[in-house]
């Protein structure tokens, strides 16, 4: 059943969000014609113009895709949609799974449509070398290499994202429990959730400090020539720190949820 | 008909911040029956029908049906109708139709086509561009078409015109097989009082009389609408 619930949770999201990954690469491709043509004052400013529709609309697809999965969970849970979901022949847990699950793709579809959109908008040799010395300018400094700096940025701010779409989750579970329904509840808790998650993952990172002076220098001294064993640590505890916080919080949103719900 | 107890209903209270919506509700209902569930507004029916459809938890007690409680397995063979109308706007009827394909087993989706087409409902309409009405006559439709055990209706005829009262009652009592049972809750006893065969009057969160519907009428040489209006008088 859980392939069924996707299914249909995919879909509600590919209708809401194909208009942002159209007109992200749209732009991406009106962005880079003009900037080929032959340089005007007009064509500059349409030019310009369509750079800032270009970033606007990836900035469409980074917080719709976090928002459309927010108003999903809600409606499909806790609006007059629930009636049909929570009387389905499913578990609480598949439901659950199905919403993680849709998240997590339709987070791993907007990167991608950000990525392909800026390579069309702004590909070129010069572009790449620029770009390249630039990551290797900062990875040479934290003597890493840049395949390990790019993949460990990448997967920190999904993480980080992810968490805050589980936070929000959480939030909306909690917060229908404590009032049937009112939005409040539902955004503090998720704040509160957030905040206390963020507030974990520094802890432990404290915690892991006491056993290594390098990682507990980040947290004496505000210099910036810190040991870049320190941030190579940094980032790989606090990438595993996320893992683990999102998956004991999934755990925990689908024991509430199994606890029962009480649509008004 | 068998005698084989289909709902059952032990114990049951619902509080909802400590105050009492449903207290001892103790009850149950053989195969091939339907029964009406009869009240006042806030009487605590609708709350009733959503602790059977999993849709609010108990305070206490239980709720079995076919012996299973509630979850998974009875929703395979409950068919419920809510008071208001749950169905993904968004979606055209054929696409809904493909939605209950795809989770019901016993869904047959040829007589929710005929019966869409007898009451002039297009398949290829979204939802969105129906009115309240044929979206309720949508919904009655899917319920109807499910070959359940159990069908819990909550004010089945509350937005539709008087015509086509006749005809979902009609469609209540061709679609159901002999095995299968029916709860219908309504203000609109008059209506439905001719199909049923046991009442439920619940007051204040509490059951008052439960009865066959025939020896109700016999004992009480009156109709159980008469009934209800004298019990419930202000």
């Amino acid at each position: 059943m859980l392939s069924k619930l996707l299914k249909y949770d995919l879909k509600y999201m590919i209708k809401n969000m194909t208009i942002f990954y159209i007109l992200s690469i749209f732009f991406a491709i009106t962005t880079r014609i003009l900037f080929n043509l032959e340089q005007s004052i007009i064509i500059n400013i349409i030019g310009q113009i369509s750079v800032g529709c270009m970033f606007s609309m990836i900035a469409s697809i980074l917080i719709n895709t976090m928002m459309r999965s927010w108003v999903r969970f809600k409606d499909s849970l806790y609006k007059d949609e629930a009636y049909l979901t929570h009387t389905l022949p499913v578990t609480k847990t598949e439901l659950y799974n199905s919403k993680f699950i849709q998240t997590l793709i339709f987070f791993f579809i907007g990167f991608f449509v950000i990525l392909i959109s800026l390579f069309i908008a702004y590909y070129s040799k010069d572009n790449w070398l620029v770009l390249t010395d630039y990551i290797k300018t900062i990875t040479t400094g934290l003597n890493m290499s840049t395949s390990f700096f790019v993949i460990m940025f990448i997967t920190l701010i999904f993480l980080e994202v992810f968490n805050a779409i589980q936070c929000g989750f959480y939030g909306m579970i909690l917060g229908h429990k404590k009032n049937n329904g009112k939005l409040g509840y539902s955004i503090l808790f998720g704040f509160i959730i957030y905040l206390l998650a963020q507030a974990l993952v520094l802890a432990l990172i404290f915690v892991y400090g006491l056993f290594d002076s390098s990682v507990m220098e980040l947290f004496k001294t505000a210099a910036v020539s810190i040991d870049v064993h320190a941030f190579k640590i940094l980032a790989i505890v606090a990438s595993l720190l996320y893992i683990v916080i999102i998956f004991v919080m999934s755990i925990l949103c689908k024991k509430e949820l199994n606890k029962g719900v009480n649509i008004e | 008909m068998s005698n084989m107890k289909l709902l059952e209903v032990k114990k049951l209270d619902k509080y909802f911040d400590n105050k009492k919506i449903l207290k001892d509700i103790n009850f149950s209902v053989s195969k091939g029956k339907i029964v009406g569930l009869l009240g006042k507004n806030g009487a605590g029916k609708s709350t009733l029908i959503k602790l059977i459809n999993d849709l609010l938890t108990p305070t206490n007690g239980e709720i079995f049906v076919n012996g299973n409680k509630i979850g998974v397995e009875t929703k395979k063979i409950i068919s419920y109708l809510p008071e208001r109308t749950y169905l993904n706007k968004q979606m055209k009827v054929s696409e809904v139709i493909n939605y209950f394909e795809d989770f019901y087993d016993n869904f047959d989706s040829e007589k929710a086509k005929r019966l869409l087409k007898d009451l002039d409902l297009d398949i290829n309409q979204k939802l969105t561009k129906m009115s309240k009405g044929m979206q309720e006559k949508v919904q009655l439709v899917l319920v109807m078409s499910r070959n359940a055990d159990l069908y819990v209706l909550d004010e089945p005829l509350g937005g539709v015109d008087p015509a086509t009262r006749d005809y979902i009652l009609d469609t209540i009592l061709s679609n159901f097989n002999e095995n299968a049972s029916v709860i219908i809750s309504t203000h609109l006893i008059s209506d439905i009082e001719k199909i049923l065969d046991e009442v439920i009057f619940i007051d204040k969160g509490q059951i008052v009389l439960q009865s066959d519907a025939d020896k109700l009428r016999n004992k009480e040489n009156a109709s159980i609408d008469e009934i209800f209006r004298r019990m419930f008088k202000c």
